[in-house]
């Protein structure tokens, strides 16, 4: 028996999560932006087909945008990470094994049949795909994760292809890694790709095929890995289940730069109650929290990066208590005069919620944590039924004015009751 | 020992009607569509009622789809026709269309269960 290794990955996802709620934007040019309205992040084949560059600020192309009737939305997180968990669980019956990558990509194995090519099952899934989610994906088959990658993005950028290719049935293989520049090779950086070219290693092919005694007084073992995965030999095995999370954080950079402290605390406190509620989601308590802020790289003046720690003497994941040590932190970062753009909360020391540790000092009976973990399962399970926001503690602030600009945002179509899509009947 | 009517029901294997598992096949191709409009009340479906639809379904001469149009999501009845498929109304006041070339790709899915408030 021999196994197979596929890369299964979304074309344009963000962009393609959009069509599948909309049909009216279905044909037409459309670009999802990056947090704050930034900068491009995805792009329908029909904005590519436009010239528009992936990554450009939002800013400098508006005009071009708007002559060609670009559709533009900001980030609708809610609608891809639904779609995501669709599509994962979609893949999960294709495969043996999945390992989910990204919020759009995800590693596969299962075993290849006995003529040996899997290009007619990458055909089917996509079309399952496709048809079932809506969704485009590209399907790159191989023998390893490195030689998947490479499988993937020919499967891509051939249209003939039709966005599966299987590497080991074709007959043409070595021309299709001569094909593949180095520094698209996954894994390649920018200097080990600069340092390749200098020794006039141009490709994938010839990345295989150099001396390996070469490659590893260059970049050791990570390096020899990379070639004979390669030549066809796994050295990146699966990760199936994620290991448990030893650290949670949440940050986000201001709309407008922040420059008082009660702006600030509010924003701290929010980015607080969303990193308690994924602690609660993970079934993990807190031993300590860290608070960060940071200027504008940008803005002409010294950069101010200030970080400050706290040591819960009882690991929580109660709001309340996590609010209460970590709010002070915040007039301990916080300048005069220093425009800050970014503030971020980090929770430490994770350790499973089945596991506490009483303290001497803090006596707490256990009717008592009952009643507070009882009142948070409560808010949690509002704020998953209403909309994030529902239940909100007062420290976070009513509409605050450094809150995230999304000005072009979709709807949540498919995780909130009062806004999924209308179906006309007329 | 006490034995309770639950204790009971336990040992006879019951469960407790499961709603959403009657009303969804299968969640990762399940969407919900709020109803807006009246042309499909002839179908039984009324403005502002709550549709389910199965994505993966495929869709059959008869059933009640959602068509994506250029207008948006549009709710009809999938008829046979001389000319081909088409898309009817449930309604007389509403023109027959016929179904955008290339078919099955402009059918979203097969609405299955529609959700009303009393």
């Amino acid at each position: 028996m021999v196994l197979a290794t596929v890369l299964i990955d979304g074309n344009n996802f963000y962009a393609s999560c959009e069509a599948m709620v909309d049909p009216s934007v279905v044909g037409r040019p459309l670009v999802v932006l990056s947090n704050n309205d930034g900068c491009i992040v995805s792009r329908s084949a029909e904005a590519r087909a436009l010239g528009i560059a992936m990554g450009v600020p939002f800013f400098k192309v508006r005009t071009q945008l708007e002559r060609h009737g670009v559709v533009v939305r900001s980030s609708n997180y809610a609608l891809y990470a639904d779609m995501s968990q669709r599509l994962m669980a979609t893949l999960e019956r294709w495969v043996e094994e999945l390992e989910i990558y990204s919020i759009d990509e995800a590693f596969g194995v299962l075993h290849r049949p006995a003529d040996g090519d899997l290009s007619a099952w990458g055909r089917d899934l996509r079309r399952q795909v496709q048809c079932h989610l809506g969704l485009p994906v590209a399907v790159g088959i191989a023998s390893t994760k490195v030689l998947a990658k490479i499988a993937n993005r020919v499967a891509k950028a051939d249209p003939a292809r039709a966005g599966v290719l299987d590497l080991l049935a074709a007959a043409d293989a070595e021309a299709l890694l001569a094909q593949v520049a180095i520094e698209d090779v996954w894994g390649i950086g920018r200097r080990l790709a600069r340092w390749c070219r200098l020794r006039g290693v141009a490709h994938a092919l010839a990345l295989r095929d150099m001396p390996s005694a070469e490659l590893r007084r260059k970049c050791g073992v990570v390096g020899l890995r990379l070639q004979q995965e390669l030549r066809g030999v796994c050295c990146l095995p699966l990760v199936g289940v994620a290991p448990a999370k030893q650290e949670t954080c949440v940050s986000r950079s201001f709309s407008q730069p922040v420059c008082e402290l009660a702006p600030l605390r509010q924003a701290i406190a929010t980015h607080l109650v969303r990193a308690a509620e994924k602690l609660r989601q993970q079934r993990q308590r807190a031993g300590a929290i860290t608070v960060f802020v940071r200027s504008s790289p940008f803005d002409g003046t010294s950069l101010y990066s200030r970080a400050a720690t706290v040591t819960l003497p009882l690991a929580s994941n109660d709001t309340s208590v996590l609010l209460a040590a970590a709010l002070p932190l915040a007039a301990r970062v916080f300048r005069p005069h220093k425009p800050l753009v970014k503030a971020g909360v980090l929770l430490q020391q994770l350790q499973p919620e089945a596991l506490l540790q009483h303290h001497l000092l803090m006596p707490i009976t256990p009717q008592q944590q009952g009643r507070r973990e009882r009142l948070m399962l409560v808010i949690d399970a509002l704020n998953r039924r209403y909309g994030r926001g529902a239940v909100q503690w007062a420290a976070c602030g009513l509409q605050p004015a450094w809150a995230m600009r999304r000005s072009r945002l979709s709807r949540a179509a498919t995780t909130c009751l009062s806004q999924i899509p209308v179906v006309h009947a007329r | 020992m006490v034995l309770g009517c639950g204790v009971v029901a336990v040992d006879a294997g019951c469960v407790a009607v499961d709603l959403a598992a009657l009303l969804v096949r299968d969640p990762r191709c399940t969407l919900l569509l709020r109803v807006c409009g009246v042309s499909m009340q002839g179908a039984g479906i009324d403005d502002g009622d709550l549709l389910v639809v199965d994505c993966a379904l495929t869709p059959r001469p008869g059933d009640v789809v959602v068509a994506r149009l250029e207008a948006g999501f549009t709710l009809k009845r999938l008829v046979r026709r001389p000319g081909g498929l088409a898309l009817a109304a449930a309604h007389p006041a509403y023109p027959l269309l016929p179904l955008p070339s290339g078919g099955d790709g402009h059918v979203l899915g097969v609405a299955l269960h529609v959700i009303r408030h009393c």
